[in-house]
C-alpha cells in the first residue's frame, strides 16, 4: 500500500486505540474524579497479556524471548481475557485509593506505581522479556484476512470503538453517571445520601481497566511488538492532556482531544516528511508542546474545548401525554403552573398516567415526603423513640469532644440540640450519622444497633444529615442535586447498566417530577437547571435540605440550617419542619438561633464540653443555672 | 558483613545527596502546600548546567555553588510565574499536580532537545580514597557529606535563631495570620523558594558528581528517592527529611546489595508507596500539622 495510505491507516488505528484508552481514563477521572496516573500500566497489561496468550510457549518460539504463561488462544478470546485481567488489575490499583489520601498524594502514589512497574518489568527478563519487550506478537486478524494490517484493521478498531462508546454511555449517562459525578464533586455529601462510594470507585476502575486492556491488546496486535519504552509514565499524561483539552467528562470532547493530542501532536509530528531527518527532535518537540498545552488549559480552560454538558429535564409532563423522559440538550420546557400547595400537587399527580404504578406512589410528588418515603418502610409511630444514643464518647488526642453523651430522639417531633461553641454538637451529629466512629457508646436506630454501620448504609436506613457548611454538588444542576439523593434508583444498579434506559426511564420521570415540585415549593424553580455552584449561599443551604428530603429520611439531622438564611426562607424552612414532623418524621435540629429552637422544638437537649448537661422544654432550660453557666463559660 | 558495611557506606554517601534534595523539597511543600514534581527536572537542569560549566573549565565545587544559586532563582521564578497564580485561582490539588508534572515534562524534553539523549559524565571527580575500617569513601563523597551537613546546620540555625527563620516558619504555618502580624509574606515566600531551590541545585550537581554518568532521566528517578525521604520524615519537616534521606539511602543500598542492583530504584519506590499508604504522616512526624495537610 502506498506511503500516504499507510500513514493514514496507522494514524487511524492509533486514534481508535487511544480513544478507547482515553474514554476509560475519562470515566475514571473526568466523570468519577479518580486521578489514575498509573493508567498506562493497565494499557500495557492489556498488550502484554494479549501477547503471552497468543504467542505460544517461549520454547516453541525459539526460546529467544522469555515470558510468563505462553498460550496459543484464538485472538478474540485472548483479547477478551486480557481485557478482563486488566479490569481486575484496575480494581487492585483502585484499592490504593481507599486510603482517602489527599488528591495530590494519591496522584503521586499512582505515578510511583507506574514508574515502579516499568522498572520491575524492564529489569525482570522472565516476566515479559524485560527491556527488550515482546516481538512477533500475532496479528489478531491474520487468520481472517491476509491484508490485515490495513483498512480491515481500521474497520475492526472502529467497530470496537463504536461498541465501546455505546457501552460507555451506560456508565456516563443516566443515573449512574450522575451518581459518579456526585462522588467526584463531594464524596462525603454523596455518602450522606447513601452512595456506596467504595463500590462505585472500584467499579469505575474495573471498567476503566477493561477499556485500557482492549486498547493495549489492539495496539500490540497491530504493531506486533511491545516494550517498556511504549508505556513510560508520561504516556498517562498524554491521555490526561487529551481529556483535559477535549473536554473533561464529555465523551465527544474526549474524541476531539484524542484526535488533537496523542495523534496529531505526538504521532503525527513524527511523520512530517520534511522533518524526517530529526525524528527524535520532533518527538521531544511533541512532548514539549503537550506539556505547554496541558498547563495552558488547566490555567485558562480547565473544562476543555467541549465541556461537560448540563442535562436538561422536561418539566412535569402535560396531562394525558406519556411520561416524558429526561432529555439532554433540549430547551427546558417552561415550568407548569406552580403548585398552589400540596393539595393541588396531589390533584395534578393523580391525573398523570402511570400514577397508579406502585413505586413510588404519585401522591408524594409535589408535597413533602412522608418519613421513610415510598419505600414501604413503616415509620415508627409518632412519639416513639427512633434514635437512642448512650454513653457516646469520641476523643481527639487528649480532648473528649463527646463525653458519654446520651439522649433520645422521637419520631413525629423536632428535638433541639443546643450548646455553646465546642460543645460537641457537630461531633455528635457525625457520630449519629456514621461519619465518625465512636470510641465508646452505642447508637440504636429504630431498634437496631447501628454503631458499627458505615455512613452510607445508615443513610439508606433513613438517617440523613445536612452539613454545617453547605456541600452542594457544584457541577450538577439544582435538580440533579436532588435526583442523585433519591434512594434505590434502578439506573444506578448493575441491571440499569445492562438493560439501559428502558429499565429506569419511568422511575426517573417520577423522580424528576418530585424534585421539581420540591424546588417549586421553596421558590427555587427558576434555578432548577442551573449548576448548584452558581446559587447564592442561602439557596445552597436550602438545596442541601431539599436534597436530604429527597433521600427519604426517617431521621433528619439538620446542622445549623438557619445560618445565613434570609428571613423569608427561614420561615419557609420552619414551616416545612413542622409539617414534616407532623407527618411522622423525626428531626434533630442543631441550632444557635435559640428563638427558632424555642418555636420549633418540644424538647431540647443541651450539651457543653462534650456532655449532655440538661434536657427539657426551652422555657425551663432558660432558667436552669447549669445551662446559663455553660453559655457564659463555654 | 563486609558487603553490609560497604553498602552502608554507599548508603551514607547517597543519603547525603538525598537529604539535600529532600530538605529542599520538604521546605517547598511547607511553604506552598504543593507536591512540586517539577523539582526533579530542576535537579536534572542543575546537573546539566554543572556539566556546561565544567566544560568551560570551572572547578567543580565553584560550579556547584553557581548552579545552586541559578536554580534558586529559577525556583523563585517558577513559583511566581506558575504555582502562585494557580493556587490563587483555587485550582484543586490534582490540577496543581498535573501542572507540575506537565512542567517537569516540558523542562525535561527541553533538556533532551538541547543536550541529546545520550549519557553525560562529569569525568573523574572522585579524588583519592579514604578508609575508616571497612568503610571506604572518596574525597568528593566526603566533601558532599560535609556540604550536606553544613547546609543543614545553616538551615537549622536560620530557622531557629534568626528573625527571617521565624518569619519563614510562621508563614509556612499560617500565611494569613503571618501577614496580619506584619510579616512581608510575599518576600518571605520568595526567600523560601530561593533557599529550597538552592538546595535543589546543589543536590543536582552533587548527584552528578557522585554518579559515573547520567542522562535526562536523572530527575524523575531521584525525585522519588527524595519524596520518599521527605514523607518518611514527615512532610514539611526539614529535620525529618534529613534523617529520612539517610534512611532511604542506606536501606536502598543495603537492599540492593543483598538482592540485585537493578532493583535499587525499586526499593525506594516501594518505600514511598508503603509509607503513603500505611503511614503518610511519616515515622518521625512531629504533630498534627502534617496529618492535617494530608487530609486536604
Amino acid at each position: 500500500m502506498s506511503g500516504i495510505a499507510y500513514y493514514v491507516v496507522v494514524m487511524l488505528v492509533y486514534l481508535g486505540t487511544d480513544l478507547l484508552a482515553a474514554w476509560g481514563l475519562n470515566l475514571e477521572f473526568g466523570v468519577a474524579g479518580v486521578a489514575n496516573f498509573a493508567y498506562i500500566v493497565l494499557v500495557a497489561a492489556g498488550a502484554y497479556f494479549y501477547a503471552v496468550l497468543t504467542l505460544g510457549s517461549p520454547a516453541a518460539q525459539g526460546g529467544y524471548q522469555h515470558y510468563i504463561i505462553g498460550l496459543r488462544l484464538p485472538a478474540a478470546a485472548a483479547i477478551v481475557v486480557a481485557a478482563l485481567i486488566c479490569g481486575v488489575l484496575g480494581c487492585l490499583i483502585g484499592v490504593t485509593g481507599l486510603k482517602r489520601l489527599r488528591a495530590d498524594y494519591q496522584a503521586v502514589v499512582m505515578l510511583v506505581i507506574s514508574i515502579l512497574a516499568t522498572t520491575v518489568v524492564g529489569a525482570d527478563t522472565g516476566l515479559f522479556n524485560g527491556d527488550d519487550g515482546l516481538s512477533a506478537i500475532p496479528n489478531p486478524l491474520a487468520a481472517v484476512n491476509p491484508a490485515s494490517r490495513g483498512w480491515y484493521y481500521v474497520a475492526v478498531v472502529a467497530a470496537v470503538c463504536l461498541l465501546g462508546y455505546l457501552a460507555l454511555r451506560r456508565f456516563t449517562a443516566g443515573p449512574l453517571g450522575r451518581a459518579l459525578r456526585a462522588v467526584r464533586e463531594d464524596e462525603e455529601a454523596a455518602i450522606a445520601v447513601g452512595k456506596d462510594v467504595v463500590r462505585l470507585r472500584l467499579a469505575v476502575q474495573a471498567v476503566g481497566g477493561v477499556y485500557a486492556g482492549l486498547s493495549g491488546a489492539l495496539l500490540a496486535g497491530f504493531i506486533g511488538g511491545w516494550s517498556p519504552s511504549s508505556w513510560q509514565y508520561v504516556e498517562t499524561l498524554a491521555l490526561l492532556t487529551a481529556i483535559i483539552v477535549g473536554g473533561l467528562g464529555n465523551d465527544a470532547g474526549v474524541l476531539l482531544g484524542t484526535a488533537v493530542v496523542p495523534v496529531l501532536i505526538l504521532q503525527g509530528v513524527q511523520f512530517l516528511p520534511q522533518f524526517n531527518s530529526a525524528p527524535e527532535l520532533m518527538a521531544d518537540l511533541g512532548w514539549i508542546i503537550l506539556g505547554l498545552l496541558t498547563i495552558a488549559f488547566v490555567f485558562a480552560r480547565p473544562q476543555g474545548l467541549i465541556p461537560e454538558r448540563r442535562p436538561r429535564y422536561a418539566a412535569r409532563p402535560g396531562a394525558g401525554g406519556p411520561s416524558r423522559r429526561p432529555r439532554r440538550g433540549g430547551r427546558a420546557a417552561a415550568p407548569g403552573p406552580a403548585a398552589a400547595g400540596p393539595a393541588a400537587a396531589v390533584r395534578d399527580a393523580s391525573a398523570r398516567p402511570g400514577a397508579a404504578v406502585a413505586t413510588p406512589p404519585g401522591p408524594d410528588a409535589g408535597r413533602l415526603p412522608a418519613p421513610g418515603g415510598a419505600g414501604g418502610r413503616m415509620p415508627a409511630g409518632a412519639g416513639e423513640p427512633i434514635l437512642v444514643i448512650s454513653g457516646l464518647t469520641r476523643r481527639y488526642g487528649g480532648v473528649r469532644a463527646v463525653d458519654g453523651a446520651g439522649f433520645t430522639v422521637r419520631s413525629g417531633a423536632i428535638t433541639g440540640l443546643i450548646g455553646p461553641n465546642g460543645a460537641g454538637k457537630s461531633t455528635a451529629l457525625g457520630l449519629i450519622s456514621g461519619f465518625l466512629r465512636p470510641d465508646a457508646g452505642r447508637v440504636i436506630f429504630a431498634g437496631r444497633d447501628v454503631t458499627r454501620l458505615p455512613a452510607h448504609e445508615r443513610a439508606r436506613l433513613g438517617i440523613v444529615r445536612t452539613f454545617q457548611l453547605p456541600r452542594e454538588f457544584r457541577a450538577l444542576t439544582a435538580v440533579e442535586n436532588l435526583l442523585v439523593a433519591a434512594p434505590r434508583q434502578r439506573g444506578e444498579s448493575a441491571g440499569g447498566v445492562a438493560v439501559g434506559r428502558p429499565l429506569w426511564r419511568r422511575q426517573e420521570a417520577q423522580l424528576v417530577e418530585r424534585a421539581t415540585a420540591l424546588l417549586e415549593l421553596f421558590g427555587m424553580a427558576d434555578k432548577r437547571d442551573e449548576r448548584a455552584g452558581t446559587l447564592s449561599g442561602g439557596q445552597k443551604r436550602m438545596l442541601e435540605v431539599l436534597r436530604a428530603l429527597m433521600a427519604e429520611p426517617r431521621l433528619l439531622l439538620l446542622d445549623e440550617p438557619m445560618a445565613g438564611l434570609a428571613p423569608v426562607l427561614a420561615e419557609r424552612l420552619e414551616a416545612a419542619c413542622r409539617e414534616l414532623a407532623a407527618g411522622g418524621m423525626a428531626i434533630l435540629l442543631v441550632e444557635h438561633e435559640l428563638r427558632a429552637v424555642e418555636r420549633l422544638c418540644e424538647r431540647v437537649v443541651v450539651m457543653a464540653q462534650g456532655k449532655v448537661i440538661s434536657e427539657g422544654r426551652m422555657a425551663e432550660l432558660r432558667g436552669r443555672k447549669e445551662v446559663q453557666d455553660a453559655y457564659v463559660v463555654g | 558483613m563486609r558487603v553490609l558495611i560497604e553498602a552502608v557506606g554507599f548508603g551514607i554517601a547517597s543519603g547525603a545527596v538525598i537529604s539535600l534534595g529532600a530538605v529542599g523539597f520538604t521546605v517547598q511543600f511547607g511553604i506552598s502546600n504543593v507536591l512540586n514534581i517539577t523539582y526533579g527536572s530542576l535537579m536534572t537542569l542543575a546537573a546539566y548546567l554543572g556539566y556546561l560549566l565544567l566544560q568551560a573549565g570551572l572547578d567543580v565545587w565553584l560550579a556547584l555553588a553557581l548552579v545552586a544559586a541559578a536554580i534558586g532563582l529559577a525556583s523563585v521564578a517558577f513559583n511566581r510565574a506558575l504555582l502562585a497564580p494557580l493556587t490563587r485561582r483555587g485550582t484543586g490539588f490534582v490540577g496543581v499536580v498535573i501542572v507540575t508534572v506537565a512542567a517537569a515534562i516540558v523542562l525535561q524534553y527541553c533538556i533532551v532537545a538541547v543536550a541529546g539523549p545520550d549519557t553525560v559524565s562529569y569525568g573523574q571527580q572522585a579524588g583519592s580514597t579514604v578508609r575508616g575500617g571497612d568503610l571506604v569513601f572518596t574525597t568528593s563523597q566526603l566533601i558532599i557529606i560535609g556540604l550536606a551537613l553544613a547546609l543543614m546546620l545553616a538551615l537549622h540555625l536560620l530557622l531557629t535563631r534568626t528573625q527571617l527563620g521565624r518569619a519563614m516558619r510562621a508563614t509556612a504555618a499560617n500565611r494569613t495570620v503571618a501577614r496580619g502580624c506584619g510579616i512581608r509574606t510575599e518576600r518571605i515566600i520568595d526567600v523560601t523558594w530561593l533557599i529550597s531551590g538552592t538546595l535543589c541545585g546543589a543536590a543536582g550537581v552533587a548527584l552528578a558528581i557522585s554518579t559515573v554518568s547520567f542522562d535526562f532521566t536523572l530527575g524523575p528517578t531521584f525525585l522519588i528517592y527524595m519524596i520518599a525521604a521527605a514523607v518518611l520524615g514527615g512532610i514539611g519537616q526539614p529535620y525529618g527529611a534529613m534523617i529520612g534521606g539517610l534512611l532511604v539511602g542506606v536501606v536502598s543500598q543495603v537492599a540492593a546489595a543483598y538482592t540485585s542492583p537493578a532493583y535499587q530504584d525499586a526499593w525506594a519506590f516501594l518505600i514511598l508507596i508503603v509509607m503513603l499508604l500505611v503511614r503518610p504522616r511519616g515515622l518521625l512526624a512531629a504533630g498534627t500539622a502534617s496529618a492535617r495537610r494530608l487530609a486536604g
